[in-house]
């Protein structure tokens, strides 16, 4: 458990090679509770590298991650979104619950996916969901596991500007609950502004690290 | 552990027989193989009791193959193998319930391939049923124990898919042997003799891989890229 006040996630000079090729080094940065951290950079920089070190998915060649929270309390939602099309949602989401050592009854699964907007859907395979309706379940997958700290890799590709919004307004509304998010996004000068700190990569290193408000600023008078 | 590899299980199960997939590519290759190998019987003449139980392993062998393949793509259509290892999930439950899953999808392939080798090789179930079935429990064991562990190297790529066959026959040779040895056995109206040494050396190849897979499983199956 993190000490009162103290980081969830700390991240000490980590760095990442793929064979002889450097992704990036040096990368220091901490994640406190109830804070959105906006991770940002051009393509190729290594954000999603960076994200599933940070998530226990990935191991980093040099540095350390430490992480204060059960891995029960985390959840990644990346721009896949885990669902198995040939299970209808409520399936879907009882495996993930099942995985997550949970036993959530239909009532609490249906009412999640309420929540979602796709109580309608709860028996339709999850094979005919648009590519927004199958993000709305992950998120509802999100919703189920009630985490601590989450790790959002670009879940915004290729929805909608009304699932967006939706995702928008619930990031924020976990912010708001006490839950950390770590959020790679494309959309950075939208997101920014929601956002308590930014973590910028760029050249193998990270560019910025601080308070989101001031990376706006930095931006512009570049 | 336990209650998250029977529902690995349970949902892979569904899936598989559902998609009509690797289980319906498996029966198909396997019953092909039989009939083609049937082909190669002298007019008049007989298939010998090694022989067919080489045909009928060998069956089970490129079905396991298939089998494997399905199972694991099933999560990498969208990406959950990536919410797997990121949920609290112990990741040998996967290999577990992959396992399990597999063992299922192997026995009813090779409830069809029996009576076809019985059927197209012309041959008799002469020895013990239980010698029989010991054999194919222990046998299989050993095969999805190996293929659950090599599936998860083929994570949809298709480079790594072709190396899952070149790795799986080498490593599958010794239950192969001891199996079609011990099928050949229950094929001929002799004796059974020397069968001991054979189910030992099945069950000493499972406890062995079992115990490597365990080790290892957590190595091929990760989020690295």
């Amino acid at each position: 458990m993190a000490p009162a006040g103290g980081a969830l996630l700390a991240v000490k000079r980590a760095a990442k090679f793929y064979g002889s090729k450097l992704v990036f080094k040096e990368v220091t940065c901490e994640v406190r509770p109830g804070e959105i951290v906006l991770v940002a950079g051009p393509n190729g920089a290594g954000k999603s590298t960076l994200m599933r070190i940070m998530a226990g998915l990935s191991r980093p060649s040099a540095g350390e991650v430490t992480l204060h929270v059960e891995p029960e309390c985390t959840a990644y939602l990346g721009h896949s979104t885990f669902i198995y099309p040939g299970m209808t949602a409520l399936a879907n989401l009882g495996f993930w619950g099942t995985m997550y050592g949970l036993s959530p009854s239909r009532e609490e699964l249906t009412a999640l996916l309420a929540r979602v907007g796709l109580e309608r859907a709860a028996e339709e395979k999850a094979g005919s969901f648009s590519r927004g309706m199958a993000q709305r379940l992950n998120l509802a997958r999100i919703y189920l596991v009630n985490p601590r700290l989450i790790f959002l890799d670009e879940p915004g590709t290729g929805l909608d500007p009304r699932s967006l919004a939706l995702l928008r307004r619930e990031i924020v509304a976990f912010r708001d609950q006490g839950t950390s998010v770590v959020w790679i996004s494309h959309h950075v000068r939208e997101d920014a502004a929601l956002a308590d700190t930014v973590l910028a990569l760029g050249g193998r290193r990270v560019e910025y690290f601080g308070p989101a408000a001031e990376y706006e600023v930095e931006v512009e008078t570049c | 552990m336990l209650k998250r590899a029977a529902a690995m299980a349970s949902k892979d199960l569904k899936l598989s027989v559902s998609g009509g997939q690797g289980l319906v590519q498996a029966v198909l290759l396997g019953l092909l193989l039989i009939f083609l190998f049937s082909l190669s019987k002298p007019l008049g003449g007989a298939i010998s009791a090694q022989a067919a139980g080489a045909i009928f392993w060998l069956a089970s062998a490129f079905g396991l193959v298939l089998v494997f393949n399905d199972l694991f793509a099933i999560e990498e259509a969208n990406g959950a193998r990536m919410g797997i290892l990121s949920s609290p999930a112990p990741v040998h439950a996967v290999w577990i319930g992959k396992g399990v899953a597999g063992l299922c999808l192997l026995l009813v392939s090779q409830l069809v391939f029996l009576p076809a080798t019985v059927a197209f090789l012309d041959q008799t179930v002469h020895g013990p049923w239980w010698l029989m079935l010991v054999t194919l429990a222990g046998a299989d064991i050993g095969l999805v124990v190996i293929g659950a562990l090599l599936g998860a190297l083929s994570q949809g790529q298709a480079a790594r898919e072709s190396l899952l066959s070149v790795i799986v026959f080498p490593l599958l040779l010794p239950v192969l042997l001891s199996g079609i040895t011990l099928f050949s056995m229950c094929f001929s109206p002799g004796t059974s003799e020397g069968f001991d040494g054979w189910l030992g050396l099945i069950f000493a190849f499972d406890a062995l891989f079992s115990g490597a897979g365990l080790f290892l499983f957590p190595f091929v199956y990760s989020g690295e890229e």
